[in-house]
């Protein structure tokens, strides 16, 4: 029954939904708010979950002196200062809460998206090399549209941005649908096993 | 050192495809479908009319996969074109366990809620059983609580059936922050340091996906990826040694495991495709010549 | 030539970040030259008739401020220039709603716009699905007040804004799936035209909603915002930035060519074998 329950309870609540969604009535209505409200409550008690999961590895590090332990003890303070804040000052414009965001969080959330800079240009190098005829038009391709995607582009060649515009809408976008087209195909397959209890192992059964 | 039984690309026997159906059932489909215009003007009663065209897709749908699922399960012979990146899997573990250093493994950076996230821990769950049996250590961080619960488990239930429970750790399933970024940080530090052989990133990934792709290039290890977010698909194909594209992130559960029934939903995906690059085949002849392009927009239209 | 192919990372992220440096200081004012999409963007905001109401999501983290904050900043200027009543929302839970409070202030503050009046922000409430089918009906049903604890029916604006019958347009800004949900749930449902300013990296997917209509125009990335503050007569942060993007384009440019000059010298080479 243990390894059946869940199995069951992803039927109902596929059924449910695919009801929901093809289905009219205040009833019907009714059950799918309900289910998307469970969710967010369910996720909202996760969230302790994970928290737990922090604490417990980070002070088992600073109690058995892990090398590291100094970074867990930084984690273990700002982890009570920003829960604590917020819970007992709240989360609202002007809070402390809200300075530390963001005065503290969202410039270190730009400085690791800004990273992405200096990793595109270490990836570019290392990958785009023309080792057949296909690298070589990604590789031409990639270049005509980083030329005609900048201002200095005009000046080096005047189409070159009307050269990138067709890449960006042309093929590109064909590709792109095809792709979504696919991984929705797939997504609609995975779903209908999970409901129908063929696709087990994320809960860990069957491999 | 094989984690499915099954060899994609080795199978012999190619497998027909079922007949055409029943000429009679030809009208009457088309007469439901284009008088669903029609009868979508008046919405009322339980069902909603105006969705009837989705409907009916998701019926061929399902009884695709299910013939294909039968045909299976009765024993017809599937070929399905092999995947590098699936078979890389194995190759990456064994790297692992020879090198004794541990397997990373990202289910995505996407909540429970995305069926990207579940194929992820899908393939953490054959994963897992082969680090299991061999005692590579296993490093999952989580972005997200219900994932982290989700992939606890998997683990868990895969150690289990190995009589390995207890090798499990704390840190062997962790939950890293709830921030893409800051996880990207965490997990960066983490492969940094411990300097996994293996690196197989399968979910839902945002803009963490070259960050974390980038860290595990200069640690040496080899990587494998799947999204179906077309977005990062780029990055991971500049990045990692392998890439699952789309629809092939879905797959490789199937592929992994090697069961009849996983495959044979693959083909009746496959027939799916068919009939959808039909319908765009024909549309795009119609806008081409310039016939009847509002009754097919409102054919294949759902509210 | 095996080091031309090897050349140390940290080489090549200390040019990237002297390419970045070098603009800051000493500007280039390079024209940013428009692209169609941009074009429809601008032009769409435009046809919207003076006095309108028109619904402003700021559906983006902090972390991408850099991309999107001068597409926010330019739309509102654009909206509040042409006297347009702007709602705005987010989605994102931490970060989106003091993103937009900050904005919408500062930016009104120019042209003497009063907020409650000219603009109102919603805040946020959890559940995107829930709120963008539930403004169909009713505002004030899924927000009762706005960010700052105000109820709604207080507001001069939400007495014009109810629903989604009262608003004439969606601007939306946004670095994550928000851009596909606003697309699938409320302009394919209800018909609400809108446009769309995004992430780089999201400008590709978003570009077959332009074929299909769905949405009117296209912003893509710190380029899309460059053309953007053009088309309004301004230059501002991400014109600044279209410098050092161009310096680094043509940098990561140059790194291919050196990395394949190295890789096709190296396969030319004698093998030892052969040469023995």
């Amino acid at each position: 029954m243990k390894s059946r329950l869940p199995v069951i309870v992803a039927f109902l609540a596929g059924v449910l939904m695919i009801v929901a969604f093809f289905g009219r009535g205040a009833v019907v209505d009714r059950v799918a708010e309900e289910a998307l409200a469970w969710q967010t409550i369910v996720a909202g008690f996760a969230l302790l979950l994970g928290v737990g999961s922090i604490v417990r590895v980070h002070w088992h590090r600073l109690a058995t002196g892990h090398p590291d332990r100094i970074y867990s003890l930084v984690l273990l303070i700002c982890l009570t200062v920003m829960g604590g804040s917020g819970v007992l000052f709240g989360i609202g414009s002007g809070t402390l809460f809200d300075s530390l965001f963001e005065r503290i969080q969202a410039p270190m959330m730009s400085t690791m998206f800004s990273v992405l800079a200096f990793f595109i240009a270490s990836a570019a190098y290392r990958a785009f090399r023309a080792r057949n005829v296909l690298s070589a038009i990604l590789l031409l391709t990639a270049v005509i549209v980083m030329l005609g995607r900048i201002p200095m582009g005009q000046y080096i060649y005047h189409a070159l941005p009307d050269w990138a515009n067709w890449i960006m809408m042309v093929p590109s976008v064909a590709v792109q649908r095809g792709i979504i087209i696919g991984a929705a195909l797939g997504a609609a397959s995975m779903a209908l096993r999970v409901i129908l209890g063929i696709e087990r192992t994320y809960l860990g059964q069957g491999g | 050192m094989t984690i499915g039984g099954h060899k994609p690309g080795r199978t012999l026997a190619r497998t027909r495809y079922p007949r055409i159906p029943r000429l009679w059932l030809i009208p009457i489909c088309a007469a439901v479908l284009t008088a669903t215009p029609a009868w979508a003007q008046e919405p009322s009663g339980v069902f909603r009319m105006e969705r009837l065209n989705a409907l009916v897709l998701v019926v061929v749908f399902t009884l695709a996969i299910l013939w294909f699922l039968r045909r299976a399960v009765k024993g017809a012979k599937l070929y399905v074109r092999p995947l590098p990146g699936v078979s890389a899997v194995d190759e990456a573990v064994g790297r692992a366990t020879e090198m004794g250093r541990p397997v990373v493994f990202i289910p995505g950076t996407g909540d429970l809620d995305e069926i990207q996230t579940i194929a992820g821990l899908s393939v953490l769950g054959r994963v897992a059983h082969v680090t299991a049996r061999y005692t590579t250590p296993l490093r999952v961080p989580v972005l997200y609580p219900l994932p982290m619960a989700a992939a606890k488990e998997t683990v868990r239930e895969a150690y289990i059936d190995e009589g390995m429970a207890d090798h499990l750790t704390p840190e062997t399933v962790q939950y890293v922050a709830g921030e893409s970024f800051s996880y990207s940080a965490r997990v960066g530090g983490m492969m940094i340091r411990e300097k996994p052989a293996a690196a197989i990133y399968m979910g839902q990934f945002r803009a963490e996906s070259l960050l974390i792709a980038e860290v595990g290039q200069s640690t040496g290890a080899i990587q494998i990826a799947g999204t179906a977010e077309p977005d990062q698909l780029p990055f991971f194909i500049a990045a990692c040694d392998y890439t699952l594209i789309g629809e092939e992130l879905y797959a490789a559960s199937a592929y992994l495991s090697g069961e009849p029934r996983l495959l044979g939903s693959l083909k009746g995906q496959d027939l799916m495709k068919v009939l959808i690059a039909l319908v765009v085949l024909v549309g795009v002849i119609f806008v081409t010549l310039g016939y009847g392009t509002e009754w097919w927009e409102a054919l294949l239209q759902a509210q | 030539m095996d080091r031309i192919q090897s050349v140390d990372r940290r080489v090549l992220y200390t040019l990237i970040f002297i390419s970045v440096i070098i603009p800051v200081m000493w500007p280039l004012h390079l024209p940013t030259p428009e692209t169609p999409e941009a074009r429809a963007f601008f032009d769409a905001v435009e046809a919207i008739p003076p006095g309108s109401v028109v619904l402003f999501p700021f559906d983006f983290w902090p972390s991408t401020l850099p991309e999107t904050e001068p597409m926010a900043v330019a739309g509102l200027r654009h909206c509040f220039r042409r006297d347009l009543k702007v709602v705005g929302l987010s989605n994102v839970g931490i970060g989106g709603p003091s993103v937009a409070d900050r904005l919408l202030d500062s930016i009104g503050a120019e042209y003497g716009k009063v907020y409650g009046v000219d603009y109102v922000n919603l805040g946020y409430k959890a559940g995107y699905q829930a709120v963008l089918l539930g403004m169909a009906n009713s505002i004030a049903a899924i927000f009762p007040t706005d960010h700052r604890g105000t109820r709604l029916d207080s507001l001069p604006l939400m007495q014009r804004a109810l629903n989604y019958d009262s608003l004439s347009f969606v601007l939306i800004v946004s670095d994550n799936a928000m851009a596909d949900y606003w697309v699938a749930l409320v302009n394919a449902r209800y018909g609400l035209p809108m446009v769309a300013g995004v992430t780089a990296v999201m400008a590709p997917k978003m570009l077959s909603y332009i074929h299909t209509g769905q949405i009117k125009g296209l912003l893509g990335g710190m380029k899309g915002a460059a053309e953007y503050e053009a088309l309004l007569g301004e230059s501002d942060m991400a014109s600044r930035g279209m410098d050092a993007q161009s310096l680094i384009h043509l940098l990561i440019i140059g790194f291919i060519i050196l990395g394949n000059i190295g890789y096709v010298a190296s396969r030319r080479r004698p093998s030892p074998a052969r040469a023995g």
